[in-house]
This record gives structure tokens, C-alpha cells and sequence, in this order.
């Protein structure tokens, strides 16, 4: 019997009134696998985030992480069960500071009384907030642990948010465009950090844009399109798909077309 | 203490508590403007329990605080299923149909009130003061706090990080019944007196006011808020409605000029001395490494 | 933020609400005259007055959180302000070159006292203001200013006009009897600006180009900037419309009950509050419809039980229709559930 994939998406349908955003979506993230989830503009990928991560319910089909079905799961039981991910755009709590921020992230990890209930914010050396240090300085956040995380640069509150998303030991991290907006040197940074916490046994889930990333970070990919899954395979062999080229070079012919007729 | 002092910390006292009750639903995001519900429920069920059924201080106070923690669980249950300007106005008639009950009934005096027998002196005002300041800072400072907090800011992603949003919403209403109880029973037990009168509007208004003036990020906010209500109107020593236009005044001002209130969080960063210390620390760093 | 819109949008929907409303009136009025007579006729009757007033000011409220999601708590203070002002500038006798029309000149002064103290609200609550994050207590900014104009309008009146309540006269003496029932003057001349300024505001709403905006930014304000809707001139407009709206409401008032007072403006704020949501918060027929039925329910259970039970009653009803439907009669769920 082969192991069971850390995440399988098995005919997934989600509808939002009459359009369907979802359309009998299957694929499996194998254990330690590093995966891409790529696609053009408005073709699902972040609503597909939502749907395992249980922002929405899902219409019909399964998702079930290591072999338990968490489809039924309300959302805030999946980060228990080792589902983490981070936003789109940045969902950090303005108000909480750096630490804090990277803090909530232990939440669920916190599950007695007495954790809920230990003056965390007080304890500076305290077991919760060194681990919580010590996560900010492996992925080289070089801030002040207590100040406004609003003040900061876009690249490092990007970063934070993958390091609060890492803080409840997560089985399954899902990032939605973890390296949009940072520059070159801070992607290197990212990938690198992301390798090595793969190496720990993570599995990664990614949505991104910058194809040069998920050329270096992840082995496979699956690409949606218009709500369906048109790829699922190595990333080597992504750009050669037929589908998929037609997918993405349908409005890359457009944009020639357009630059053409401009530059006449 | 001269008789005037004594009477502006008795009230202070009162409002601080009450505030606080009010600042724990604000610091995870709900807006009660009917603080005054819980606490007329309060002080009549210490009203009560003092001179119907004569029962001591040490008897009618916790009475009091479990009775207005059990509303404040129950009620949360029907509040928690509205939002924005609807729970503004559901809390709002809450108030109103509790003061409402209380001029009609006959058991509790009617618009006559009730005359309280035991009386709670200036020192007990004091202790609970502090005592309910200490708890609150402590809570802000555990995780149950940090989850507060996360709620206020981003519901949605708090649910995702695994935070039970609804058993914090429901826990901190209990716990502002509590708290709005004991101001109440205190208040009945101080001023020997209580009337249906005293618990309206204005009183949800302006105890919301010192919340959300003072600041709802940490537990400064009602401390100083407060204190800046308290105080300001005895320190400017303008007399009947000048008070109260200069109340105004302040209100829109600080809203125009510091709309999180009083107290941030980044202020609290900033003034503590360890973090002072540390910061000094870090950018000293940064400008080496750089 | 749909509801205003979804209510305008649709002009058959909008034209049977009128029709129905003035059916579900007449068949009210019918059934209680029939049982209970000419002293039933007549409560209902100044149900009704006192309903024309309380839904002018919850078409008020209604109108500030339909566009804004705002809770204006200056309504209740602008409605007093016009009152106040008028007695003021007739007791002073400012207005006695003006002779038997003092009264009227007194009133429109004060509505455009009114209207420019709105104005000033706007001023602090949103023009100075963004918000930053979004989060919970951020939306809370306006109300809480508009807290604080409440104080300084209130108690600067107070210090101008004392305390006291004053009467204001206003010649009209004579009495129209109808089948049975008499209606005051006064009365009939409220009603009348009552239902003018109703039409205006629907007919504004609907037809002109500011209506057409103000509509769009109910709708979606992202929606309304992208389609070239200037936001921020918008506002202002809709502080006019609230301003003018209190005030009339508070002329009314004054034409009816020949009363005023610095605190005549919290009854009727409070019970056009518990108008505006029994209607449904942003619907403008729903301020209407929800104004005259707690005129009605207030006039007839003063009638019935007595004073007192009107508060418990009114917000008892008040809070089961914010939990169990919290849309309304007429307005749609999504309004103001958002964050404020």
C-alpha cells in the first residue's frame, strides 16, 4: 500500500452563486514534498487556499490531511491538526507587536489551562517567547522582537507572517505568495530558509507568481485554471505543457499583440 | 482625606472598575454601549440581597458579581450574533429595557430606589480598584489576552491561528458582567443608595468614553481614560455645563488627534525602560553591522 | 452596505411600499375605529403626528449609516438645536421686526443653524480622519466624536437657554373637525412638511445626480471611487440632508407640541433609533414605516397600560427584532454588519 500524501484534494466543487470557482479539483501533495500551485490571475489558487484551510466549505469532493478528513473540520481546528498558512496580503494583527504577532502563532500549541492562563507578555526569557526569538533569527529577521510591526519594511512583515504560520509546528505550510513584493536578495533569503525547514520534514504548498522561485524551491507543480486543474507534475516540465502554455501564453499573445500595436 | 477628596476616589473607584468591564469586550473587539444595564443589575441585586433579604457585604457583593456574570453570559449568546452598529444597538436596548424594568417594578422600588442599609467605606473602594486593575493587566498579559487582541484586530485570521473567537467573546462578557456588578454593588453599598435613574444612557455613553478615549490596546487605556474624565473637569475647576463642554471638546479633539486613544501599544513600548534599554541595543547593532 | 441601494434600486418595489404602507394605515385606522371608536381615532390620529416626527429623524439616522455606516449621535441634539434657537431668537425679540411671522422666520433660522452645525460635525468626524487598520474599535471614531458634539451642543444651549423647558407660540388656533375627530392646525401643517419633505428626499434620491451618488457609495464606496465619485464631496451632502432633516423634524415638533427644551431631542432620538432599526437600517421606508409604528405603538400604549411600560416595551421589541431580524421590515441583512 503507498503511503498516504500529506494533503490530498480529491474532485473538490466549490461554487459562489452561479460561477464556479472550484470545478472537480483533485491532486496530492506527497509527504515532504515542496509544491507549486500556479495559475494566471483569478484562476482559483487563493480560493483553493480558503477551501483547505476551511475560510469557506467546500461544495463537494474531499480534503483529507495525512489521512484524516478535514473537510468537516471548523477552521480553527485544521491549524491543530498541522495545517498553517499565510496571506496574500500581509494579515499580520497591526496592533500586536513582532513578537506578539509571532506569538499568537503558538496558540494552538498552548492547550492547557495553565498556558492559556501563564503571563506570557511578562516573561521575557520564558520557554514560549525564546522559541519564539529563536524562530525570527533563523529566518533572519534582524527587528527589535517589540516593535509595531506596521513601522516595518513590506519584505520583513512577509517574512514574520511565514514565521507566525511556522510557530504552531505545522505538518502542511501553505504560503499564498510568500516572495510577492520582496527583492531579489531577500527571495534567495526566503527560498533558502524554506529549503531548510523542508529538510525538516515540513510539506510546502506554495502560490507564487515569480517562476524563478518556484523553479529553485519546488520539485512539482500543479497549475488551476478558471477553477480546474489543468497540470500536475514535475515543475521542469510545466512550461512545455500544452495546456498550460496555452493557459498563460493565451494572454502573453495578447499583451505581444497589444505591445505591437503600440509600438506601430 | 477631606470629605471632598474622599468622594472623587470613591467615584473614580466605581468608574475605574466599570470601565474596565467595558474594556474587556473592547480589547477583543465588541462594543457594549449598555454598560449600564450590568450595572444597575448589579447594584440592585446588592440592593437587594442588603435589604430584603439582610444579608452582609461579604454576601450581597459576590452575589451581586455572580448574578450580572451569569447575564453577562446569557446575553452574549444573542449579542454575539450581531456586529458593528447592530451590536452597538442591541447592547444599547439591553440597557434600556433593564432600566426600563427597574422604574416599573415595585420589588425594587420603582422609581422611588432602594435605600442600601450596609456601607462600604473609601479604603474597600480602593483595594477593589486595585485588585480588578492587576487582574486585568495580568489577563492582558496571557495568552487569553494575546487572543483578545488578535480579535480585535483580524476575526478571520484569529480563527485560522486556531483562536476560539466565540468562547473569548463569550468569556470576556461574562467576566464585564462580573466586573460591571461589582461596580455596581459597590456604588450601592457606598452611596447607601440606588435609583433606576442613575443607570441611563448618558452613563453607558460616557463609561464607553473612557475606553475608548483612554485606548483599547492595552490595559492602560481605561486607567488613563479615567483618570483624564475624572480628573480634567475637578483640575480645570469649571463649573455645571462649561464641565461638560470641555468634556466635548476633548472628546473630538483626541479622536481627531489620537483616534486609538491615549495609550497605544507603541506607547507602552516606548516608555518601558527595559524595552528602552534594548532598543538602544539593537539599533546600536544595526549601525555596526551596517 | 446594499440596503439604501437595494431599496432605491428598484422603483417598483419603492412605489409599493408607499401604497402599501398607506394601506396597512387606513386598515389599521378602520379595525381600531371600528372597535374602539372615536377616542381610538383620535389616538391614532396623534399616533400618527408624533410618527411623522419620529421617522423624519430616523430617515436621518437611516440616511448616515445607509452611506456612512455611521451612527450619528448629533441627530438627537440638531433636532433640539432648531427648536432652541427659534425660542431663543423669538424671546430675545431679535425677530420682532418680522411681526406675525416671527414663529416662521425663528424656525428657518434655526433649521440653518442646525444645518451648519451638521456641517461642523462633519468637519471632525470624517474629514480629518482615516482609517488605518481596519480593525474593530477604528470604526468607532465617528460615533465617538459625534458623542462629544452631542455633550457641547447639548450644554451649550443649556448655558445660553438655561435648563427649563419654554413655550413657543405659534398663531395657529384654529381647529379643522373631520367625520368626528379634530385636528390641530399646528398639526395638519406639521404632517404636511412632514410628507413634503419625504417626497423631496425619495424623489433627490432617486432622480438627481447627487442621488445617483450618494446611492452608488451605499452600495460599494470602493465601487463608488473607481466609477468617479468624489467621496469626499459627497459626505458633506449627506451631513446637509441629516442636518436639514433633524431640524425640520425639530420645527415640527415645535409647530405640534408648542414645547421646547435643551433635552426635548433624547426622547425622540432614542424612539427614532428604535424606528430606524424596526424599518431596517438604510432604508429610507423603513424609516418611514418604522417611525409611524412606534408613533402608533407608543400613542396607543400610553392609551392602554400607562406611561411607563413605553420604554420597556418599545426596546424589548426592539432588541428581539436586532437578534431574530436584524434586516428589518425593509432593509437588507448585510447593512451594517460589517464592521463600523
Amino acid at each position: 500500500m503507498p503511503a498516504e500524501p500529506m494533503l490530498r484534494v480529491s474532485h473538490v466543487v466549490k461554487r459562489f452563486g452561479g460561477l464556479t470557482v472550484a470545478d472537480d479539483v483533485s491532486f496530492d501533495v506527497p509527504r515532504g514534498a515542496k509544491m507549486a500551485l500556479i495559475g494566471p490571475n483569478g484562476a482559483g489558487k487563493t480560493t483553493m487556499f480558503n477551501l483547505i484551510s476551511g475560510v469557506y466549505p467546500i461544495d463537494g469532493g474531499e480534503i483529507s490531511l495525512d489521512g484524516q478528513v478535514i473537510d468537516a473540520l471548523p477552521a480553527r481546528k485544521r491549524i491543530g491538526v498541522g495545517l498553517s498558512r499565510s496571506f496574500q496580503n500581509i494579515r499580520l494583527m497591526p496592533h500586536l507587536t513582532v513578537i506578539e504577532n509571532v506569538m499568537l502563532g503558538q496558540h494552538v500549541q498552548a492547550t492547557s489551562l495553565a498556558s492559556l492562563l501563564a503571563p506570557v507578555g511578562w516573561q521575557r526569557g520564558g520557554r514560549w517567547r525564546r522559541m519564539a526569538e529563536e524562530r525570527l533569527r533563523q529566518a533572519g529577521i534582524d527587528v527589535d522582537p517589540d516593535s509595531a510591526v506596521s513601522g516595518l519594511p513590506y519584505g520583513v512583515r512577509k517574512k514574520i507572517e511565514v514565521v507566525r504560520a511556522l510557530m504552531s509546528g505545522p505538518r502542511l505550510l501553505m504560503l499564498d505568495e510568500p516572495a510577492a513584493g520582496l527583492n531579489p536578495r531577500e527571495t534567495a533569503e526566503l527560498s533558502a530558509f524554506l529549503k531548510g525547514i523542508a529538510e525538516d520534514g515540513l510539506t510546502l504548498l506554495v502560490v507564487e507568481h515569480d517562476m524563478s522561485f518556484v523553479h529553485d524551491l519546488c520539485e512539482q507543480t500543479v497549475v488551476l485554471n478558471f477553477g480546474r486543474l489543468i497540470y500536475d507534475g514535475p515543475t521542469k516540465g510545466v512550461q512545455d505543457d500544452e495546456a498550460v502554455r496555452e493557459a498563460y501564453l493565451g494572454t502573453r499573445r495578447v499583451a505581444t499583440a497589444e505591445g505591437a500595436g503600440r509600438a506601430a | 482625606m477631606s470629605g471632598y477628596m474622599a468622594g472623587i476616589v470613591a467615584i473614580l473607584c466605581i468608574n475605574l472598575i466599570f470601565a474596565y468591564a467595558i474594556f474587556v469586550t473592547a480589547a477583543a473587539g465588541q462594543l457594549n454601549l449598555g454598560g449600564a444595564g450590568f450595572q444597575a443589575i448589579g447594584a440592585y441585586a446588592a440592593a437587594y440581597a442588603s435589604s430584603v433579604l439582610m444579608q452582609p457585604v461579604w454576601i450581597t457583593i459576590p452575589a451581586a458579581m455572580a448574578i450580572t456574570a451569569l447575564v453577562g453570559f446569557l446575553i452574549s449568546f444573542p449579542v454575539l450574533r450581531t456586529r458593528g452598529v447592530y451590536m452597538v444597538l442591541a447592547t444599547f436596548a439591553f440597557a434600556e429595557v433593564v432600566a426600563g424594568f427597574l422604574l416599573r417594578s415595585t420589588t425594587f422600588g420603582g422609581a422611588i430606589g432602594m435605600v442600601v442599609p450596609d456601607h462600604v467605606g473609601v479604603p474597600v473602594l480602593i483595594a477593589c480598584a486595585v485588585g480588578v486593575t492587576l487582574l486585568v493587566f495580568y489577563l492582558m498579559a496571557t495568552r487569553v489576552g494575546l487572543a483578545m487582541r488578535a480579535i480585535h484586530d483580524d476575526e478571520p485570521v484569529s480563527t485560522i491561528m486556531g483562536v476560539n473567537v466565540r468562547a473569548v467573546q463569550v468569556a470576556t462578557f461574562t467576566l464585564a458582567g462580573a466586573l460591571a456588578g461589582l461596580s455596581g454593588a459597590l456604588y450601592a453599598h457606598h452611596f447607601s443608595f440606588v435609583e433606576a435613574q442613575y443607570f441611563n444612557a448618558l452613563l453607558s455613553i460616557y463609561v464607553l468614553l473612557f475606553v475608548l478615549i483612554g485606548g483599547t490596546q492595552t490595559a492602560w487605556g481605561p486607567l488613563v481614560g479615567s483618570l483624564f474624565f475624572t480628573l480634567i473637569p475637578e483640575l480645570l475647576r469649571v463649573g455645571g455645563s462649561w464641565r461638560y463642554v470641555v468634556f466635548g471638546v476633548a472628546i473630538v479633539l483626541m479622536m481627531a488627534i489620537r483616534p486609538e486613544g491615549i495609550v497605544t501599544r507603541q506607547l507602552v513600548a516606548r516608555l518601558s525602560p527595559r524595552n528602552w534599554l534594548t532598543r538602544r541595543k539593537t539599533v546600536l547593532g544595526e549601525r555596526h553591522a551596517g | 452596505m446594499s440596503g439604501t441601494a437595494a431599496t432605491l434600486k428598484k422603483p417598483q418595489a419603492a412605489l409599493s411600499r408607499p401604497v402599501l404602507i398607506g394601506a396597512a394605515i387606513v386598515a389599521a385606522l378602520a379595525v381600531a375605529v371600528a372597535i374602539g371608536g372615536k377616542v381610538i381615532a383620535q389616538q391614532i390620529v396623534s399616533g400618527l403626528m408624533l410618527g411623522a416626527i419620529y421617522m423624519t429623524v430616523a430617515m436621518a439616522f437611516t440616511l448616515t449609516i445607509g452611506v456612512l455606516n455611521f451612527l450619528n449621535f448629533t441627530i438627537p441634539t440638531l433636532f433640539m438645536l432648531t427648536g432652541m434657537v427659534a425660542w431663543g431668537l423669538v424671546h430675545r425679540g431679535f425677530l420682532s421686526f418680522a411681526g406675525g411671522w416671527a414663529w416662521l422666520l425663528a424656525l428657518v433660522i434655526g433649521v440653518a443653524v442646525t444645518v451648519v452645525a451638521s456641517l461642523i460635525v462633519e468637519r471632525f468626524t470624517f474629514r480629518y480622519l482615516k482609517t488605518k487598520h481596519g480593525d474593530a474599535t477604528e470604526h468607532a471614531i465617528p460615533l465617538v466624536s459625534s458623542l462629544g458634539f452631542l455633550l457641547i451642543f447639548e450644554h451649550l444651549v443649556l448655558i445660553a437657554m438655561g435648563s427649563e423647558a419654554q413655550r413657543f407660540q405659534i398663531p395657529f388656533k384654529a381647529d379643522i373637525h373631520f367625520f368626528g375627530l379634530v385636528l390641530g392646525g399646528a398639526q395638519l401643517l406639521s404632517l404636511a412638511l412632514a410628507v413634503a419633505i419625504v417626497a423631496v428626499l425619495t424623489y433627490v434620491l432617486k432622480h438627481t445626480r447627487m442621488g445617483r451618488a450618494l446611492r452608488t457609495i451605499a452600495e460599494s464606496p470602493d465601487t463608488a471611487s473607481l466609477l468617479g465619485v468624489d467621496v469626499t464631496r459627497i459626505v458633506p451632502v449627506v451631513f446637509v440632508l441629516t442636518g436639514l432633516l433633524a431640524g425640520v423634524a425639530g420645527a415640527l415638533f415645535t409647530i405640534n407640541y408648542g414645547d421646547v427644551s435643551p433635552f426635548m431631542g433624547d426622547h425622540v432620538g432614542t424612539k427614532a433609533i428604535a424606528a430606524m432599526v424596526l424599518g431596517g437600517l438604510g432604508s429610507i421606508w423603513g424609516a418611514i414605516a418604522g417611525g409611524l409604528l412606534v408613533g402608533l405603538t407608543e400613542t396607543l400604549s400610553i392609551h392602554y397600560f400607562g406611561g411607563d411600560s413605553v420604554q420597556m416595551v418599545v426596546w424589548g421589541l426592539l432588541l428581539a427584532v436586532i437578534i431574530l431580524r436584524p434586516q428589518g421590515l425593509f432593509g437588507t441583512a448585510s447593512i451594517g454588519k460589517g464592521k463600523m
